[in-house]
């Protein structure tokens, strides 16, 4: 339990002392509000800043929740993962401390957007609302942080890694309906959506923000918050079932994985990109 | 003495190829142990092995009377390692990382704080606890590793090239706290290096080459055994000289403009300088270096690299 903690603070301590990473994880949302927000000003979205910014936020917990795979190829890169591993440190707590440190930075930064948010768009009308979002928050955060630490316990090198992990979450977030309706995507793109967990995240989590709990099935697919594959209506609270599921899977994976990684391997001067994957 | 470290016919193989093949040997407590070889010799499998990060294909190695494969936890609790790459956690300070250290060791939270002022003090960086360890130098950075390798109180140092890279004055420096703490510790140190003279200070030296032992003994055997005194000759009459050592049977090279020749045997060398003394101009007894040594059994030069 000690370990777990040591971990989590340490992780908040990185957080904190980031400042560059901090302002720019803050600007690049609302970045993306301004201009998707103008595209989107339309009549099926009736308040398209909240709208914009449930997707932004969460898109941001998503991100930040997956980028434990990076501190922890960093931290087999720097050897640290290496002093661990010859410690008599319990790898399993080793493993929930940055599993918890990294869910709990993502919650924290889209605490922040949301605190700004608040003054430029999003409303609640009751009290449960920001205690819903606030787990909201935490369950995502939890669930691709456990898909981050698996990708990073099968990489082989650190050198590529940042970029290959850039090409697969832009791509992601882009068709999860975040920042464009799933709607309005190409047939293709949409049969991406249905298959990607971040669509069922960002569908989840829109419901909760923009309080659309009461609305009719046509109603929320209407609006996006349902998704409709071929006639089969995936439901807010279905979507929040697949999260969960797909969060405990790469829980247990990430942690059956990380228990038997050998970090040594992790190559430092290697830049072959073909070694990167193994 | 007692061994703190057996190992019993350990072989590593990876896949067809044989990385250590059934090595054997002791290291007695709280000695200084050098454990030496050309690259590929196998010896970071085997400083691996036993610091329990690889697996073993078979053998026995037993570090404090426990099993290195069976009871990883408390072989790790046992031994301290310093990697040849650093393993610090270069976003937190030299405090945090000591303190996490003491988190995954289990050190009561009351003994950290005494731990951490007796450790930074033995490598003279009291004074720099809270500066950030990516803002330190190299020489810097080794100097915490080790005190982190040493905060939990290890029975065994492991220490991987602990200077490669480092400047000649850093290199005197490690190598003081190193023996400082052997002597005053009893810690057993087991190291491995690629500086030949660093190799002399060790009680015991073991030569790996081709993934077996070669040679395991004190520096001083070893030298006797391995190296040969030279006397570089430098004469006005070499066609004498020549015949002379021929006559007293002390092998010679004859070299552009001096001669080499063999000083193990001092009493007839003696005779012939004296019966020359009139013709020589110069001369330069050298004795055997620990280079020599490690030529000698290896047959290749040891490469300054890491």
């Amino acid at each position: 339990m000690n370990t777990v903690l040591a971990l989590w603070i340490r992780g908040l301590k990185a957080f904190i002392r980031n400042r560059t990473g901090l302002i720019f994880s803050l600007i690049f949302p609302f970045f993306f509000v301004y201009v998707f927000g103008a595209i989107f000003k339309n009549d099926f979205i009736e308040n398209p800043i909240a709208y914009m910014l449930s997707g932004v936020i969460i898109t941001t917990v998503f991100e930040s929740s997956l980028n434990l795979a990076s501190s922890t190829v960093d931290d087999m890169v720097s050897g640290f993962m290496k002093e661990v591993l010859v410690s008599p440190a319990k790898r399993i707590a080793v493993a929930m401390g940055q599993l918890l440190s990294a869910a709990t930075v993502a919650t924290i930064q889209g605490i922040l957007i949301l605190i700004i948010g608040l003054f430029i768009g999003i409303k609640f009308t009751t009290w449960t609302t920001p205690i819903f979002i606030l787990f909201a928050m935490v369950f995502v955060g939890l669930a691709f942080s456990g898909v981050g630490l698996f990708l990073a316990t099968i990489v082989r090198s650190g050198q590529t890694f940042q970029i290959v992990k850039t090409a697969i979450t832009m791509p992601l977030t882009f068709v999860s309906g975040a920042y464009i309706p799933i709607s309005m995507l190409p047939d293709a793109l949409k049969y991406v959506a249905y298959i990607n967990p971040m669509t069922y995240a960002t569908a989840f989590f829109r419901m909760v923000v923009l309080e659309k709990t009461n609305l009719s099935t046509a109603e929320l697919v209407k609006q996006g918050l349902a998704i409709d594959i071929n006639g089969f209506i995936v439901t807010p609270i279905m979507s929040f079932a697949i999260i969960v599921a797909i969060g405990l899977l790469f829980l247990i994976l990430a942690t059956n994985s990380f228990v038997k990684t050998d970090f040594s391997r992790v190559n430092r001067s290697s830049s072959d990109a073909s070694a990167l994957w193994g | 003495m007692n061994s703190i470290i057996e190992v019993k016919n350990f072989t590593k193989k990876y896949g067809d190829f044989t990385a250590v093949n059934d090595i054997s040997f002791n290291v007695e407590e709280g000695t200084l142990f050098a454990f030496l070889g050309p690259n590929g010799a196998g010896k970071s499998t085997t400083i691996n092995t036993l610091c329990t990060i690889f697996e073993k294909t078979s053998g026995t190695l037993i570090i404090d009377g426990k099993d290195v494969s069976t009871q990883k936890s408390e072989v790790r609790s046992t031994i301290g390692v310093v990697f040849q790459d650093s393993t610090l956690d270069t976003k937190m300070t030299i405090d945090e990382n000591l303190k996490m250290h003491c988190v995954f060791y289990n050190i009561p939270q009351k003994e950290v704080e005494e731990r951490i002022q007796f450790v930074l003090n033995l490598v003279d960086l009291l004074g720099e606890r809270k500066k950030l360890v990516g803002a330190l130098s190299g020489g810097m950075k080794r100097r915490v590793e080790i005190a982190r390798g040493l905060i939990h109180y290890p029975k065994v140092l492991f220490l991987d090239e602990p200077t490669t890279g480092l400047d000649p004055q850093t290199r005197a420096h490690i190598w003081e706290y190193i023996v400082k703490l052997q002597k005053e510790r009893n810690i057993t140190i087991f190291l491995t290096t690629h500086y030949m003279e660093e190799a002399e200070i060790c009680n015991k030296i073991a030569i790996m080459d081709g993934g077996i032992i070669v040679a395991h003994d004190t520096p001083y055997n070893l030298k006797k055994e391995y190296t040969k005194d030279k006397a570089y000759i430098t004469t006005e009459n070499g066609p004498e000289l020549e015949q002379l050592l021929t006559q007293y049977e002390l092998k010679y090279i004859k070299k552009d403009g001096y001669y080499k020749v063999d000083a193990e045997n001092i009493s007839p060398l003696l005779q012939v300088l004296s019966l020359q003394k009139e013709a020589i101009t110069d001369i330069e007894i050298k004795k055997g270096t620990f280079n020599d040594v490690f030529l000698e059994i290896t047959g290749k030069k040891i490469r300054e690299e890491s």
